[in-house]
């Protein structure tokens, strides 16, 4: 399957989530050159969630990732539409005892959830259901963009989630669905349009810069113009 | 000051990593390996001397040295036979899956030159030593980061004597680590920013103020640095140091690690992934034989009793491996065991000791380099450290020992 699956009526929650906070500072006009967005990339052990995030990152499949400790952060600066978005990805242990005490601090103020399960196996597709919870108990309001993303679809031989039943569930939960693969090189473009996706729809509802809108000044002398983008793309949605 | 600024002082130029001669070096090797044969081969085994050893310039030396003296420093008869391997382990293991994909993955931690065959025939045997250690012990849980520690042991000690070992290590040092949840942990973490406030608090501010957490030291704890460091002798040099020490020497070692970049941090943008990332990226080339001596001047000038009310304030005290170490310590002195309880009982009462109030601290820099105490006495006035306040720094403990 090498298409990304867009579930139906799933981007009525993030053109919402803009409409959240209203009051604008005016010192953030200057956010509007690069907009910081926080993605967390959550899911079981082995999904894949490291080689996805290095693959939208740094454009190639880690031959040798081992088991993420804590969190890990990424990060790529992309332009959409002549604006520049500096995405910031955080990568997590997938172990259960990680998730409670060690994570939370990275759910703060995230613009964006990615979940991740590994097509080959059932049992990361099931606990989705209990990283959805374990996502809404970490106060990630519920009108924060989510997408669903089946890594490993290389292996065909081996798929034991059928693309019907991720689409559902990914429909009833509001949720884009993505079927792709970290290691395919073919995949490699959709890998990169899940996170420019996510960048598009935040960057059209702008809930990035409010979001940020409680920070302190101070921090406005960071809004430095990137070195370089990394990658010029239009908008794939 | 800056801790950095203080590097090239007096003795440091001198030791072994500052350049000193070859000759030097050689003549000084020599000299340490005929004392920790000494201490080895004295009747009863100096135990604190291998101490010593373990924590001054260069550590153990060589792997041939390691494999006699770690099992001296956890207590463990190297005459006694190892737990035999139950057949169904496999099957019958609740954590055989996560370890699995866990060791499978762990490529890196072995030599680069090493054959395939033979690091799949090692990835086995570790398997099989990490659920034997779980089987053994029900009360200890599996963590991602805790085969990072297994393989250092198998690839030092082989498989024969790492199952002594890491099960020794495992119901001490590591114990809070293998808690039912990551809280332990968690606390132990939340003794950093007070260290580094003791000795920089412009740093510490900085970092509050980025909001960066202590995430990015998690792996660095509880893999003693295991996972992120890529050179094998510097995680064997640190492994020898954090043996022979009480078992939150891993986060003073961290703390001397942020602060010996300090620069780079306050260089840095103020905001969460700046630092983090910054932080996470541990560089391969520290002067590890400064920093372990500067841990230790730290563990002595700051000890975690006068730690554990700031640390606490982050969350509340529990029980960790720390309050045990003192055990530990007295049984490795075969002394009797029963002393423990009863100085346990002795300190009890006079709680008004621990009222001291350790908030109205100085805003300076407070890191003063010990330089007579230094590194290799560090160990000793650490462990006295530890016998005299072990109990000060874990209040709730004492409640659940004398309800």
């Amino acid at each position: 399957m090498a298409q990304p699956i867009l579930g139906h009526g799933s981007l009525q929650p993030a053109s919402a989530a803009g409409l959240a906070s209203l009051e604008l500072d005016s010192s953030l006009d200057q956010y509007v050159q690069i907009c910081i967005f926080k993605i967390i990339v959550i899911g079981n052990s082995k999904v894949g969630k490291t080689c996805l995030t290095f693959r939208f990152c740094g454009g190639t499949f880690p031959d040798k990732t081992e088991a993420t400790i804590g969190v890990d952060f990424r990060e790529k600066t992309v332009e959409i539409e002549g604006e520049k978005i500096k995405v910031q990805v955080w990568d997590t242990a997938g172990q259960e005892r990680f998730r409670k005490s060690m994570v939370e601090h990275y759910y703060r103020n995230v613009h964006a959830v990615v979940f991740v399960y590994d097509v080959t196996k059932m049992t990361s597709f099931t606990n989705l259901k209990m990283w959805i919870q374990e996502c809404n108990g970490h106060a990630v309001p519920p009108l924060v963009p989510k997408v669903l993303v089946g890594n490993k679809c290389d292996l065909r031989e081996q798929i034991q989630v059928p693309s019907n039943l991720a689409l559902k569930f990914a429909d009833a939960h509001n949720m884009l669905l993505f079927e792709t693969s970290a290691k395919d090189p073919k995949e490699s473009q959709n890998v990169e349009s899940i996170f420019m996706c996510l960048a598009c729809r935040l960057k059209a509802q702008k809930s990035l810069l409010y979001r940020d809108a409680d920070r302190q000044q101070g921090k406005v002398q960071k809004l430095e113009f990137p070195r370089e983008a990394n990658s010029k793309t239009s908008c794939p949605c | 000051m800056a801790l950095r600024s203080a590097q090239g002082d007096g003795p440091i130029s001198s030791r072994w990593d500052g350049g000193a001669e070859k000759a030097d070096f050689n003549n000084k090797k020599k000299k340490k390996v005929a004392e920790i044969y000494q201490a080895l081969n004295s009747d009863p085994i100096d135990v604190a001397a291998l101490r010593r050893m373990a924590i001054s310039e260069g550590g153990l030396l060589t792997d041939e040295i390691r494999r006699k003296v770690w099992p001296r420093l956890l207590n463990v008869n190297t005459s006694d036979p190892p737990p035999l391997l139950g057949k169904d382990l496999r099957q019958m293991s609740k954590d055989y899956q996560q370890v699995l994909l866990d060791v499978r993955r762990s490529l890196r931690r072995f030599p680069p030159g090493m054959p395939d065959e033979q690091r799949e025939g090692l990835q086995e045997e570790l398997i099989d030593i990490i659920l034997l250690v779980l089987e053994r012990n029900p009360q200890l849980h599996y963590y991602q980061g805790y085969h990072d520690i297994v393989v250092t042991f198998l690839l030092v000690v082989g498989e024969k004597l790492t199952t002594s070992l890491v099960e020794k290590l495992s119901t001490h040092h590591l114990r809070d680590f293998m808690e039912p949840t990551m809280d332990n942990t968690r606390h132990i973490l939340n003794y950093l920013m007070p260290i580094i406030d003791q000795v920089n608090p412009e740093l510490h501010d900085f970092m509050q103020s980025a909001e960066v957490g202590t995430i990015f030291a998690l792996s660095w704890l509880i893999t003693w640095f295991g996972h992120v460091l890529s050179d094998f002798r510097h995680v064997v040099r640190l492994y020898d140091f954090f043996l022979a020490c009480h078992p939150l020497m891993p986060i003073y070692f961290a703390a001397v690690i942020v602060l010996y970049r300090e620069q780079e941090v306050l260089d840095c943008d103020c905001d969460m992934a700046s630092v983090h990332h910054l932080l996470s990226q541990i560089p391969q080339d520290l002067p590890y034989e400064t920093l372990i001596s500067r841990a230790g001047d730290l563990f002595v000038q700051f000890p975690p009793s006068e730690l554990a009310r700031e640390a606490a304030a982050q969350q509340e005290a529990t029980r960790t491996a720390a309050s045990t170490f003192k055990d530990f310590e007295l049984v490795s002195a075969q002394q009797r065991p029963d002393m423990v309880l009863r100085q346990r009982f002795r300190e009890l009462l006079r709680p008004e000791e621990r009222t001291k109030d350790v908030l109205t601290k100085p805003r300076t820099n407070r890191f003063v380099k010990l330089a007579v105490m230094g590194l290799t006495v560090a160990l000793g006035a650490a462990a006295l450290a530890v016998v005299k306040s072990a109990l000060e720094w874990a209040p709730k403990f004492q409640l659940q020992l004398f309800p």
